[in-house]
Order: C-alpha cells, then sequence, then structure tokens
C-alpha cells in the first residue's frame, strides 16, 4: 500500500531532489523495481497457511484477575464456604498447608444461548458471551506478578525473550507500513516493565510502541520542519546516507531497523493523528464502549482506539488496563475488584459487538487474559483478600477461528487444580500463532547458536476450539 | 482509607513476591553449603596465569595472547584493525562519552609515533569529562536516584552530593578496594581516621549515599524499613560481589550456595544501621540527614549528607518465608559463610559495616576484582567476558575466557585497584583497536562476537547523544551539577494521589539530569537509560518509531541544530559542510556530499519560499535543516 502521501514525496523527490531523495525511504518501492534496496522486516508476510485471523486484539488484565470471580463458576465453592482445607501447592511450595475455602464474592448468571456462566462482575461481557470462547483451564508457571507477566507475553518467566507482539510482527509484517505492526495502549507499565512489548533478540522495528491516553499520547508526533516537502527533503538526505552507511554493515539489524524507524515514524506523522482523533465517532458509538465526547478516558477510550488501530492494519494491539500498582492484585480485599470490573467490562463488551457491526469480528481475534489467577482459598478465614494462584485461572478468545459460545477446560470443584484438557501459557501461545496462520514450531530465530521460539520446545494447539 | 490499603498490599504482596515460584531448568539447592556447591567457578581463587604464548605481529599485550589463543582454537583471527578516525571516534566516546574535536581527529592522524594513541588516552584519562562518563556507569550499577521511591516518591535533596563525590572518586582514580570500603563504611573510617582534612571527613560521610539511595517502600517509610534494608543488600550483593543474595532472604538460594542465616547475618549489620530519612506520606519532612563535620567541631552552618550512621548495634532474627512479622532464631551478624564466615570481634560496639567493608573488599576474595573488571570489560566491549555481570553464580554464565578474566583481576588487585591501569591495559590492546567490519564466515561460528573476532558496533546511549548535541551545538555547559531545584522543604506534602513529579532544564551533562524512581526522566526513559529502581548492569538498547519522531521532531535536536547553524553563519556553504561534518561525524565529507549538501541547501532554500520565513532568514533555516541530517544519521548515532 503506498499512501499518497508517499506517492507525493516521491513525485515531489524526483521532480525537485533527484536521485539522492529516492534511495532510502522508498526502499520498498526501490526493491519493488528490482534493485539492491534492503529486506524490508516489516513488509507483510504470507502466513504459513490460511488461516482467518489476520491481527490481534490482545486484552490484558494486569495483576491476576480471580478466575473464581469472572469466567469459573464453581457451586462447591458457594457450598464449601470456610471450610478448612489442605493444599499441597502454596505459591509454588510443596507441603502440606491449611487453608479456608472462601466463597466467591459475587454471583454467577448464565448468560446468551449458551448459558455460559459469568460473574455478576461482569454483566456486560455476560451479554457477549455466545461469542466467546471462555478457557477455565490455563496454567502458569510462577506465582509471582513480575515471572507471570513475563511469561504470558514472552513465554519466558525467567530471561527477558521477543514478546508475543514482537513474534507476531516477525511473521507476518505490517499491514499498514505508517504504523508499526505492534502497538500497545498502556496508561501505566505493567510488571516487567516495557520487557513486556520488547522485541529482545529480534530485530528491534518488532518492539511494540507505546501508546498514553492523555494529551500526548505519542510524543514529537507532530512534524516540526516547516512543511512536509522540506521534511521530506531531509529524511530523504537521511535514508541516502544510512543506506551509503549501511554498505559493510549489512548484518547489523540494529542500524537496519533504525532505518525503518524512521520511515515508520514519517508515516506516523500522518496516520496517528487520524486513529487518535475520535471526532468522526458517532454519539452511538462512543456509548456502546461506555465513554462520552467531553469524557474520552478509561478502558473505554483505549478499546475504541484498539479499533480503529484495528481498522488501520496493525497486527497486534494489545490493550493494558491498568500498571503495576492499583491493579487486580486484590490481596487486601476483593472488592477492589470491582472499580476494576467497571472499568473494563462494557469497553470490551462494546468492542466486540463494533467489530461485529464493522465486518472487522471475522479476521480478528480478540484475547482476554491476566497473569494468574486467585486463591480460592485463604490462610486466615476472615480475610477478604485472596492471593496469587498460578495452577488454574480463565482467559477468553473470541473472533476469527475459533468456536463461539463454548468453553475449554475445566478446573477442579473447587477451582484449585485442572481437571480437564489444561491449557498451558505455551498452549494458549501455539494456539493463537497458529490461528493466524502461523506453525509456533516453526516460527523460529537464530540467536546465540540456536533456533528460539515462543514457545521454547513446548506448546501445543488446542485443537477443540479451533473453528 | 487509601494508607491502610497500600500497607496490606505491600506487606501481602512482597511478601508473595519473593516466595519461590517453579523455576524450572536449574537444580535447586538448599541447605548446609556442600564440598561440591563451593566449587562453583567464581569462588575459586583467582588464578594469575601467564599468557598464552603466540607468534603474532597482530598483539599488542597480554589480553590480545589470551583473545587470539581463544579465536585460533575456533578458526578465526582477528578481523583488521580500526582506521585512526575510527578509532579515535571510539576510544573519545568510550572514555569520556563526547565526540573528539576535529583539531583532535587531525592531530592523532597526523602523528606517525609509536605513542600516538597511548597519549590521546592520557588526555582523555586526565579529563574530567571521564568521571562523568564512568561515574555514570557505577550509578547504573547502584540504581542511583534524586527521590526516595515510595509512594510521594520524595524528592532527595541531598543524593546529588553522592553523584558527585562518585564522578569525583573515578576522576581521581580512587582505589576500587577503598571506593567500595567508603561508601560502606565511610562514616566509621573518617571516626577512626586521624588528620583527615575536613573535606575529606565530609567526603567520607557523603560516600554512604550508598546506603541511604536505598529504595523506600509504602506510605510510612519507617514501616518498611526491612524492605529498604532488602534493597541494600540487593544491591551490595549484585554490584560488589555479582550475586544475587536477595534470593536468600525468604529461603536457602535455590542455586548458590548463600543460605537464609548469611542473608540475615549481613541484614543484622544494615539493622544496625541508620538511613537518613528522606521524607514520606506519613512524615513529610525529611530527618537524620548526616553532618559533614565531625561532633565537636566547631561550625556555623553545618552541611549534611544523605548518608547512613550507626544506631543500636544487634544481631537480626530471620524473617522465616521473608515475613518480618514471623520471626525465628537469632543470627550472629558475620561475613558470608562462602566467603570466609569471619565473625565480629568481641566486643565489637559498632554495627559491623566497618569490617564488612574490609571483608568484601579483601585480595582473597576472589568476587570482587573480578566482578569489577569484568564491568570495565563490558563497557568497553558492550558485553562482559562473563555476560551475566551482576550473577556471577551458578545460574550466571561462565566467563568466556575464564584465563583472561583472571589476568585482569591480578593486574586490577596488583596496580592497587586502580581503574585508569585498567583502561590503559583494555584500550591499548590490539583487541580493543580492531575494526567492525563484516566478516560472513565468522558471524557463523560466533554471530555474536563473543570471541571478539570483530569490534562490536555500538549505539550511543542516550546520555552520550544528548551530551554530544549539546556540545557540538555550544550549548554544553561543562560545569559539574549541583543541587535540582526541587520546591522548597517547608511545601512537601506529597502523597500517593499526588506523587513528586518534576523534571529541570538543564545544559549540563547527562549525568546531572534529576532521575526519579516512580517516574523515569523522559528522554533517558525513552532512550534506554538505566532504571533507577534496579541495578543496571548492562543497558538493553531499544529502537523504536518514538524514538524516531524524537530525533525528527523534538524542540531538542530543532534547537541545537539551530544553535549550530547560528555559529557557523559565517562560513561559506561548502566550509560548512566541510566543518559540520568533521565536528559530527569525525571525518570530511566526499565530495558526492559536498554536492548533495549544496543541493541540499540550494533545494531547501527555494522550498522555503513557500512558507513564512522571512528571506534573510531562509539560508539559516536550511543551514539548522543540514545539521539535523547529521544529528539523526545513523552515522552519528553508532560507533564503529
Amino acid at each position: 500500500m503506498i499512501t499518497s502521501n508517499r506517492r507525493q514525496f516521491l513525485q515531489g523527490a524526483s521532480g525537485g531532489f533527484g536521485a539522492i531523495a529516492l534511495n532510502g525511504i522508498l526502499s520498498k518501492l526501490a526493491q519493488a523495481e528490482g534493485s539492491q534496496g534492503f529486506v524490508d522486516p516489516l513488509a507483510p508476510r504470507k502466513p504459513r497457511f490460511q488461516a482467518k485471523a489476520k491481527r490481534i486484539i490482545f486484552l490484558y488484565m494486569t495483576g491476576g484477575v480471580s478466575h473464581v470471580e469472572s469466567f469459573d463458576h464453581k457451586p462447591r465453592l458457594f457450598a464449601d464456604d470456610r471450610k478448612a482445607i489442605t493444599v499441597d501447592n502454596w505459591q509454588g511450595k510443596s507441603g502440606d498447608f491449611k487453608r479456608y475455602l472462601r466463597r466467591p464474592k459475587w454471583g454467577f448468571q448464565p448468560g446468551g444461548q449458551s448459558g455460559t456462566m459469568v460473574s455478576d462482575l461482569f454483566p456486560h461481557m455476560r451479554h457477549v458471551v455466545d461469542d466467546l470462547c471462555v478457557i477455565r483451564s490455563m496454567v502458569t508457571d510462577h506465582t509471582n506478578h513480575y515471572e507471570s507477566t513475563l511469561g504470558m507475553h514472552c513465554g519466558s518467566w525467567t530471561f527477558a525473550r521477543p514478546s508475543i507482539g514482537s513474534w507476531i510482527s516477525y511473521g507476518l509484517g505490517s499491514e499498514n507500513e505508517n504504523l508499526p505492526a505492534f502497538m500497545v495502549v498502556a496508561p501505566n507499565e505493567p510488571y516487567a516493565g516495557a520487557q513486556t512489548w520488547g522485541s529482545d533478540f529480534l530485530p528491534g522495528c518488532h518492539q511494540g510502541t507505546r501508546i498514553r491516553p492523555g494529551k500526548n499520547p505519542i510524543e514529537n508526533l507532530q512534524r516540526r520542519s516547516l512543511t512536509d516537502p522540506l521534511q521530506q527533503l531531509e529524511l530523504g538526505l537521511i535514508a541516502d546516507a544510512n543506506r551509503r552507511h549501511l554498505v559493510g554493515r549489512e548484518s547489523d539489524t540494529a542500524l537496519e531497523a533504525r532505518i525503518k524507524s524512521l520511515e515508520t515514524a514519517f508515516g506516523m506523522q500522518a496516520v496517528a493523528p487520524e486513529v487518535l482523533d475520535l471526532s468522526k465517532e458517532s454519539d452511538a458509538t462512543l456509548a456502546m464502549y461506555g465513554i462520552t465526547r467531553d469524557n474520552p478516558t478509561g478502558f473505554g477510550w483505549q478499546c475504541l482506539i484498539g479499533r480503529r488501530l484495528a481498522e488501520q492494519g496493525v497486527r497486534f494491539i494489545e490493550l493494558i488496563d491498568t500498571g503495576s500498582s492499583n491493579n487486580w492484585d486484590s490481596h487486601g480485599n476483593m472488592k477492589d475488584h470491582v472499580k476494576l470490573a467497571k472499568n473494563v467490562d462494557q469497553p470490551i463488551a462494546g468492542l466486540i459487538k463494533d467489530l461485529k457491526q464493522r465486518g472487522l469480528f471475522e479476521d480478528t481475534l480478540v484475547v482476554w487474559t491476566t497473569e494468574f489467577g486467585r486463591t480460592p482459598y485463604h490462610e486466615n478465614l476472615d480475610h477478604p483478600g485472596r492471593e496469587h494462584h498460578h495452577q488454574v485461572f480463565s482467559s477468553w478468545l473470541a473472533g476469527a477461528g475459533i468456536k463461539p459460545g463454548i468453553v475449554h477446560g475445566a478446573s477442579d470443584e473447587h477451582g484449585i487444580g485442572v481437571a480437564e484438557d489444561p491449557v498451558h501459557v505455551h498452549d494458549f501461545h501455539a494456539t493463537i500463532l497458529h490461528l493466524l496462520g502461523l506453525d509456533h514450531e516453526k516460527l523460529t530465530f537464530r540467536h546465540a547458536g540456536r533456533d528460539y521460539r515462543l514457545t521454547d520446545v513446548h506448546g501445543n494447539v488446542a485443537e477443540k476450539i479451533l473453528a | 482509607m487509601p494508607c491502610q490499603r497500600t500497607q496490606s498490599l505491600l506487606s501481602v504482596g512482597f511478601l508473595i513476591l519473593t516466595l519461590a515460584g517453579n523455576v524450572s531448568g536449574a537444580e535447586i539447592r538448599g541447605g548446609p553449603i556442600t564440598p561440591e556447591e563451593r566449587q562453583l567457578w567464581s569462588l575459586q581463587p583467582i588464578e594469575d596465569k601467564t599468557p598464552p604464548h603466540i607468534e603474532s605481529k597482530w598483539a599488542r599485550n597480554a589480553i590480545d595472547a589470551f583473545i587470539l589463543d581463544a579465536l585460533e582454537e575456533r578458526g578465526m583471527q582477528p578481523v583488521g584493525s580500526a582506521d585512526k578516525r575510527t578509532l579515535i571516534r571510539r576510544v573519545t566516546y568510550d572514555l569520556i562519552g563526547l565526540p573528539p574535536t576535529p583539531d583532535e581527529v587531525e592531530a592523532f592522524v597526523a602523528d606517525d609515533t609509536p605513542s600516538a594513541f597511548k597519549n590521546v588516552v592520557e588526555r582523555l584519562l586526565r579529563s574530567s569529562h571521564y568521571g562523568e562518563h564512568w561515574g555514570r556507569h557505577w550509578l547504573d550499577v547502584v540504581r542511583y536516584a534524586d527521590t526516595a521511591g515510595e509512594t510521594g516518591d520524595y524528592p532527595v535533596r541531598f543524593a546529588y552530593k553522592y553523584r558527585n563525590w562518585v564522578i569525583n572518586a573515578y576522576n581521581a582514580d580512587m582505589p576500587y578496594d577503598e571506593f567500595v570500603r567508603l561508601q560502606l563504611a565511610g562514616d566509621l573510617i573518617a571516626a577512626r581516621a586521624n588528620q583527615l582534612s575536613p573535606e575529606d571527613y565530609a567526603n567520607h560521610i557523603v560516600a554512604t549515599g550508598f546506603i541511604a539511595i536505598s529504595r523506600r517502600f509504602g506510605f510510612d517509610v519507617e514501616n518498611y524499613h526491612y524492605l529498604t534494608i532488602q534493597d541494600t543488600l540487593d544491591t551490595l550483593s549484585q554490584s560488589v560481589l555479582g550475586l544475587t543474595l536477595g534470593c536468600a532472604r525468604c529461603h536457602d538460594h535455590k542455586y548458590d550456595p548463600v543460605n537464609a542465616d548469611d542473608y540475615y547475618a549481613l541484614y543484622g549489620i544494615f539493622e544496625s544501621t541508620k538511613y537518613s530519612f528522606p521524607g514520606s506520606e506519613e512524615k513529610k519532612r525529611p530527618y537524620d540527614m548526616v553532618p559533614l563535620t565531625p561532633p565537636g567541631a566547631e561550625q556555623t552552618a553545618i552541611d549534611h549528607a544523605y548518608g547512613a550512621f550507626d544506631g543500636e548495634p544487634k544481631d537480626a532474627r530471620i524473617h522465616k518465608r521473608g515475613d518480618h512479622k514471623s520471626l525465628g532464631e537469632t543470627v550472629a551478624r558475620r561475613n558470608l559463610t562462602i566467603l570466609g564466615g569471619d565473625r565480629l570481634p568481641e566486643h565489637e560496639t559498632g554495627s559491623g559495616r566497618l569490617q564488612l567493608a574490609e571483608w568484601f573488599t579483601r585480595t582473597d576474595n576472589p568476587l570482587t576484582a573480578r566482578v569489577m573488571v569484568n564491568r570495565l570489560w563490558q563497557k568497553h566491549f558492550g558485553q562482559g567476558l562473563v555476560r551475566t555481570e551482576n550473577d556471577f553464580g551458578a545460574r550466571g554464565e561462565r566467563p568466556t575466557h575464564p584465563e583472561l578474566l583472571d589476568w585482569l583481576a591480578s593486574r586490577f588487585i596488583e596496580s592497587g585497584w586502580s581503574m585508569k591501569t585498567m583502561h590503559r591495559l583494555i584500550v591499548n590492546s590490539a583487541t580493543y583497536q580492531l575494526a567492525s567490519i563484516e566478516k560472513p564466515d565468522y558471524a557463523e561460528i560466533d554471530p555474536e562476537d563473543r570471541f571478539l573476532w570483530r569490534f562490536p558496533r555500538r549505539r550511543l546511549s542516550a546520555e552520550e547523544y544528548r551530551d554530544s548535541v549539546l556540545y557540538l551545538s555550544g550549548q554544553l555547559a561543562l560545569d559539574m551539577g549541583g543541587e535540582h531545584p526541587f520546591p522548597a522543604e517547608d511545601t512537601w506534602g506529597f502523597t500517593q494521589h499526588a506523587p513528586y513529579y518534576g523534571v529541570y532544564k538543564t545544559n549540563t551533562r547527562s549525568v546531572y539530569l534529576m532521575q526519579q524512581r516512580l517516574k523515569r526522566h523522559p528522554f533517558l526513559a525513552l532512550f534506554d537509560g538505566a532504571d533507577p529502581n534496579v541495578s543496571t548492569a548492562e543497558r538493553l538498547i531499544t529502537t523504536t518509531p518514538t524514538q524516531a519522531l524524537y530525533l525528527m521532531n523534538s524542540p531538542f535536536v530543532h534547537d541545537n541544530a539551530m544553535a549550530f547553524a547560528v555559529k557557523s553563519a559565517r562560513l561559506t556553504k561548502p566550509d560548512l559542510i566541510n566543518s559540520a561534518h568533521t565536528a559530527i561525524l569525525g571525518r570530511k565529507p566526499t565530495s558526492e556530499e559536498i554536492d548533495a549538501g549544496l543541493t541540499f541547501l540550494k533545494v531547501y532554500t527555494e522550498r522555503l519560499a513557500d512558507s513564512e520565513v522571512a528571506q534573510e532568514a531562509r539560508s539559516r533555516e536550511a543551514l539548522a535543516a543540514y545539521i539535523r541530517t547529521l544529528f539523526v544519521r545513523n552515522e552519528f548515532l553508532f560507533v564503529d
């Protein structure tokens, strides 16, 4: 896709400034004409096999959402409230630990035709539950936020590795050369910070670009050179110099990524303000996301920006609701879940409806997850909070390639362990890649003498949930 | 009740945070330290082996013998040496973090004497900019910040004194063992010293800022002092020993031979120490600042530091599973078992920091010298001989060149722990002077260049980029930065809802920028500056379109390019292109580049006719645009 900006640039440059300006910033065109341009690492690539999903909207709830108070209905947990039990795994330590079961603080109701049970914390999501495939058997490897946030994003619980968004950018490239393939809309940094959208050893152009709420969503977005043609002259000279500099340094991906980043930034100046401008959205649309024209904030704003990025062909859009504090980590009191649920419930339901009415739901995969669940029990009988729980938790998938309105996997009667069809984070990742037409065993990158993958040496596609 | 919520979050959250999870892939240990565990490579005595015998015209010193030997073993040879222009740019950035001036470049290129490069190195090591550049490296490692990091992120007015002490210590080539001892126990060493000048006395006190800058937590900082001590121990063990001691807070270390009793033996030393109090949401004002004059000395206006001093000496009790409310047995204050387990002298009335400072810097401690020479190597070559610079434990990586590491550590100790001696050794080696060119067949054998068949190219750090642009445009203030213009102390009332936040404009070097814990400095964060919350051994370099937007559109780049244009306005256009190239890129432009530059200036000026820029200003505007193209290109952003 050549935008009108680029076309103008091409014409302007060839008219006034000659060949110098043509080389770098138009590398893609040069390549198409058979000259020796470098290979653009963000050029769109075909998936390995035909797939329905072209892009992902990844909704990440920071801090650990209680599974037994969201999507995993446990009648026995209600019935066995305050009952003493012995658990053999306490925050990753084995032994015999006496704990008290605590009933969910909110009731559950069936939703839609499927009748999937959803807690009263999420009435709007319950309304669209027929579009969701709820997974009640998620498993992760670590009980700490930092490690499990990293695990959910990078498939590694110890060291930072390329994040899932950067793997997908690497695998599929960008459909819009004026925007990064991977964008993160986040008011704050989650645990493990920017590593969650980092590219680590993958070329730097694959890392997530962050958009923040507020007056200045992307710093320095506005052109400061006086006119477009003037800025294009500057960039043309830079691009040419960079290409000459690259001769004899071809293997250095950092240089290439820097060149690419200038091209993307140039495109972003024109495209990003349009994406961020909600003035053409109708009041009805804003209302679906639970926001108003006067006060377009919170997760509703994030979801609407997410949809607009999806329309622009951004490959991986991550929306992070909170940061490393004031999040779902309700150790002190489960009631803290209320305002967090309120922030995301209607916007997420609105996003699903909006994607559907615009025909985007067919080729967009929507993922809802968190780093782990919360303990169905507590050490102290009357404590109103819940601790971290990594042995089982809930997530959901919706949209392209997914069987809608089903529940996959199950936890045991109290929501303590997996009872059937475990979906480890590696399996989750393998499934997501599969839905995009990527084979998680074949999407590799040679680094430090071996081929790395998002799923390391693990991962099985959850075949049962594929449409 | 926000405070209560925070407290419960903190107390439970931090407990959970430090409990063990299922970590896959390594042997999990615990219990008494076994003889096998003591076989960990980094705990073995430093062996000063003779460098391998090699036949080579390329080699210049012993470092090269070790490097060449390892290369040849893998069927490789050094790719050849860098040219002189590349070399002077590289060494100038590496030692002082600024570009060489055109005169310096030309003088070096013209100097054919054998000592030409050595002379450049000596000049750079004498420069006060050396300490500003290398001191920042230590500040990364000790997670320096100008705020406390608790819920209100209270400013720490006097933190800068510690920062400046670090810079001065590097410039003075203070022996590294003394450098460490003063940070741990400067106050105690000062109290025992005879005839310390008032200035030295004050500096000894300031050095203990290392302890005081530990991160603070929570609403009422004093309630979470146990976490602050943990932060001290974490940082101390990683920075000086290359050990991740923090794990032993809740249980015996799962991988390294360090147990919970070792941890609480050291914990007791810091629990017996008072830290200056920075202020907090609960108690708005700082206190316990340390006077910079000895007790009893005549004093008018007393100057203070943010530092540490001895409190009530006592041994700590083990916090069972890291829970400070669940106390176990008392552990006597002592050295780590693996470093000798030395106990405090009987009847010792101090905290034990004085002894700790000795234990950690004894020459028979195999870690301290190895860890520091590895850091120096890392900053010169982009990666350490041990790539996990903060982790020399069982889970860290092994050295690529163990004998070279030991040889360097031996020279370090032999030189009286002189860091400048180590720089001289390293940069005068042929290995440091290698070209950074391509060699595809070697890239197959050693893709990460771990064996140094070529010199690794690197991007300028955030600080280097900002400082260079200011320097080249003539805007850099060369004086040492001082106290930050924080709001007056009597107005402080920062809370978690309205925490302290500030960004202060200054044209001093970036090491003097105010760095906050809870909100990163926007520029430093954008270009991968160190995280002021955790020890940063090595900065991860990212490439993002948001960085590109900064380069294209920030007022900083535009203003400085204009300043450069204004100061060069008298030159003819070809002369200007020539001098800008030489200053910014360290080389003369080719004739094609001059032509391209002239065409650019002409076309740019013509197109300005369509804008509102007055005719007389157009040429300057075009000039500034041209300078920007130099400030943004890869040749400037990267060092070969």
